[in-house]
């Protein structure tokens, strides 16, 4: 049973560790290291795209780490009167029971709630939209499912999500479809021999462009696809930990524990040199300085540029790799 | 700063490596039930016939089979079938040192955490109260309470008995019980904590380890023999204390250096004593790289080698 709340001593050590001169963590980190991070993609089959995401495991038997299944699953959708055209996105978390054994079920459903929000009210939001996910102008369009599961919560859960969504977006592939229409069959009325009668001729007066693709069908296999436009643009968060005037990187759950607030920051680099703030959430009960506050921020964007520069560069290498591995399967089924 | 790895993949042949060849994974056969006999199961796999065996713990029976509902060693005892799981929480016996964390305040009582399957129980009766070690309880000492244990509070007590349900009840009526501070906490499995003839080391590099037969494990800052608390008179200020003394940045680093190791080795179960925790401590001053270079890579598989080769 692990239980959230610490002691007094516990606390104090931490705190005068990180405000020691050096800075001294419990694992013998500094204050901003991260610790190693483990990524895989295409972890699960039906998905139109998955990651494995875990923060810190062991790397013998990789316990004692936070641990993400993120699965994108696509819907197809019918629009109904004036909703979005477009299609939409929707994020759910899970927790694990056995990830926070000490919560009770409710105390577990209010934590997912308050993830979901922050995870969905960032992705969901129109400036990160991705711009293929519609089918048929106004009838149907894709609704993109985006499952995250934590199965094991060893801190730094908010940064481990917004890693594992964006890994999982990433690899996510949409069927292609082509628009089927109906029209009215013209052998009938040619039957009926010589007589002379205007037929489905279009007047030259009608201009209207009116799309009468009514539905779709699929030319490809299910798992062929394109990429979701604007992959590059899905955010990355940082969650600086603050004791007094320091603020530290990737806090275990002690040290969760023992720091009082947090601030989460959000950024969506489009260009790799312009980043956006796509969210920012101060956790905790502390307050915080204006001035103080920019300059977190400011921090926060050489973190998440980091982390964005090396998780592109780990997720084109798993593209690889996973492209290699299929190669090496079809060479020896021959 | 940030470094993205893959999962370590598993060789198909891992299992079988680690497993002795003695034991013999063919389900249809039933050497256990001679004596001597080791077999592992897993959850589902039927054993035996209920008709002839009585189901013991990790079993159930269905369909006048008896089940196992744990993976572990199978044991026969006379008629009884047991399964032996490979991974449980802890076992209390009488006598046994544990660490544990105060979860609730409740009339006369503390529950503490001790990993085991129910919350342990700790009397205000069996702590030592302020003012004389042999001393009746009070009334006040009850309104109290928390400012001897608090919710969170680490203690590190005895097991001293056992209550109807199973759930054990632990005292510190000792003087080299009680709460701690000074340190950080570990998590092993209980099953790699044997049972020593003092589970209070102190290690030369100025750490001191009490291995907590649960498999928690307080690694904290070494005080001297003669400087502990409460030695000629029980001292309730110090002993309750929450404040930490100053602890310098060498034994920060030696604290974090023991975490780390016992980490690793519990990740390849391997039993703590205070024999290997110094080999292992010794390695790594050698190991070029820093604390925090022990947790990646394949620091730990060297580690354990050379723990292994001087077996």
């Amino acid at each position: 049973m692990a239980s959230s709340s610490i002691s007094k001593a516990e606390k104090s050590y931490i705190q005068a560790g990180l405000l020691a001169n050096p800075p001294r963590r419990a694992d013998g980190r500094s204050l901003h290291d991260f610790r190693a991070i483990s990524l895989e993609t295409g972890v699960a089959p039906l998905s139109n795209g998955s990651a494995r995401l875990r923060i810190g495991g062991n790397p013998h038997d990789g316990s004692g780490g936070t641990d993400i299944l993120a699965a994108v699953k696509l819907e197809v959708e019918s629009i109904q009167g004036d909703a979005l055209d477009g299609g939409r996105i929707a994020c759910n978390v899970s927790c694990s029971p056995s990830a926070y054994s000490h919560l009770s079920s409710g105390a577990l459903e209010d934590l997912q709630y308050d993830l979901t929000m922050v995870l969905h009210q960032t992705l969901s939001h129109p400036s990160l939209h991705p711009k293929n996910l519609g089918i048929i102008p106004r009838k149907k369009s894709w609704l993109l499912n985006l499952d995250l599961l934590i199965t094991a919560d060893a801190g730094n859960i908010y940064d481990a999500l917004f890693l594992a969504a964006r890994a999982a977006l990433w690899d996510t592939k949409v069927p292609r479809t082509r628009s089927v229409e109906y029209k009215s069959p013209k052998t009938l009325s040619s039957a009926s021999g010589d007589m002379d009668i205007d037929q489905d001729t279009t007047s030259g007066f009608d201009t209207r462009n009116v799309a009468h693709a009514t539905d779709f069908e699929l030319p490809d296999y299910w798992d062929e696809g394109e990429i979701l436009e604007g992959r590059e643009r899905w955010p990355a968060a940082i969650t600086l930990n603050l004791v007094n005037t320091v603020h530290f990187l990737d806090a275990t759950l002690h040290e969760e524990a023992s720091c009082a607030s947090r601030l989460l920051v959000v950024h969506s680099y489009e260009s790799p040199t312009s980043p956006t703030v796509q969210s920012i959430r101060l956790l905790g009960s502390d307050e915080l300085s204006i001035p103080h506050l920019k300059n977190l921020i400011k921090e926060a964007e050489s973190y998440t540029k980091a982390m964005v520069t090396s998780l592109t560069a780990k997720l084109e290498d798993e593209n690889f790799r996973r492209n290699q591995k299929a190669r090496e399967r079809f060479g020896k089924r021959k | 700063m940030f470094e993205f790895t893959s999962f370590r993949q598993h060789a198909d042949n891992q299992f079988s490596q680690n497993v002795p060849e003695d034991i013999d994974m063919n389900e249809d056969d039933e050497d256990f039930l001679e004596t001597g006999g080791l077999k592992l199961t897993w959850p589902g796999e039927s054993l035996t016939s209920a008709q002839d065996y009585m189901r013991g713990h990790g079993t159930y029976v269905d369909n006048e089979e008896v089940i196992a509902s744990v993976c572990g060693l199978v044991e026969r005892v006379n008629k009884l079938i047991t399964v032996r799981a490979v991974r449980t929480r802890y076992n209390p016996e009488v006598g046994d040192l544990v660490v544990g964390r105060i979860t609730e305040v409740q009339p006369r009582r503390w529950k503490v955490d001790g990993n085991s399957r129910q919350d342990a129980v700790l009397m205000l009766s069996s702590v030592n109260l302020p003012g004389g070690v042999q001393r009746r309880k009070l009334e006040s000492d009850e309104l109290q309470m928390r400012s001897f244990f608090e919710e969170g509070d680490l203690l590190v007590a005895e097991v001293q008995a056992f209550f109807g349900d199973g759930t054990m009840s632990l005292h510190t009526r000792s003087l080299s019980y009680g709460k701690l501070r000074n340190g950080q906490l570990v998590t092993v499995p209980p099953i790699l904590v044997r049972r020593l003839k003092s589970h209070f080391i102190s290690l030369p590099c100025g750490v001191d380890l009490i291995l907590g037969l649960n498999g928690y494990i307080w690694v904290s800052k070494h005080v001297k023999e003669n400087e502990r608390e409460g030695e000629e008179a029980f001292d309730a200020e110090a002993v309750y204390s929450n404040q930490n003394d100053d602890i310098d940045d060498s034994t920060r680093m030696a604290i974090s250096r023991v975490t780390n190791l016992i980490t690793i080795l519990a990740s390849h179960s391997i039993p703590l004593t205070d024999t290997i925790l110094l080999d292992a401590y010794d390695w790594s001053l050698e190991y070029e790289g820093d604390v925090k270079d022990l947790l990646q890579g394949d620091a730990g598989d060297a580690l354990v080698a050379t723990i292994l080769a001087k077996g």
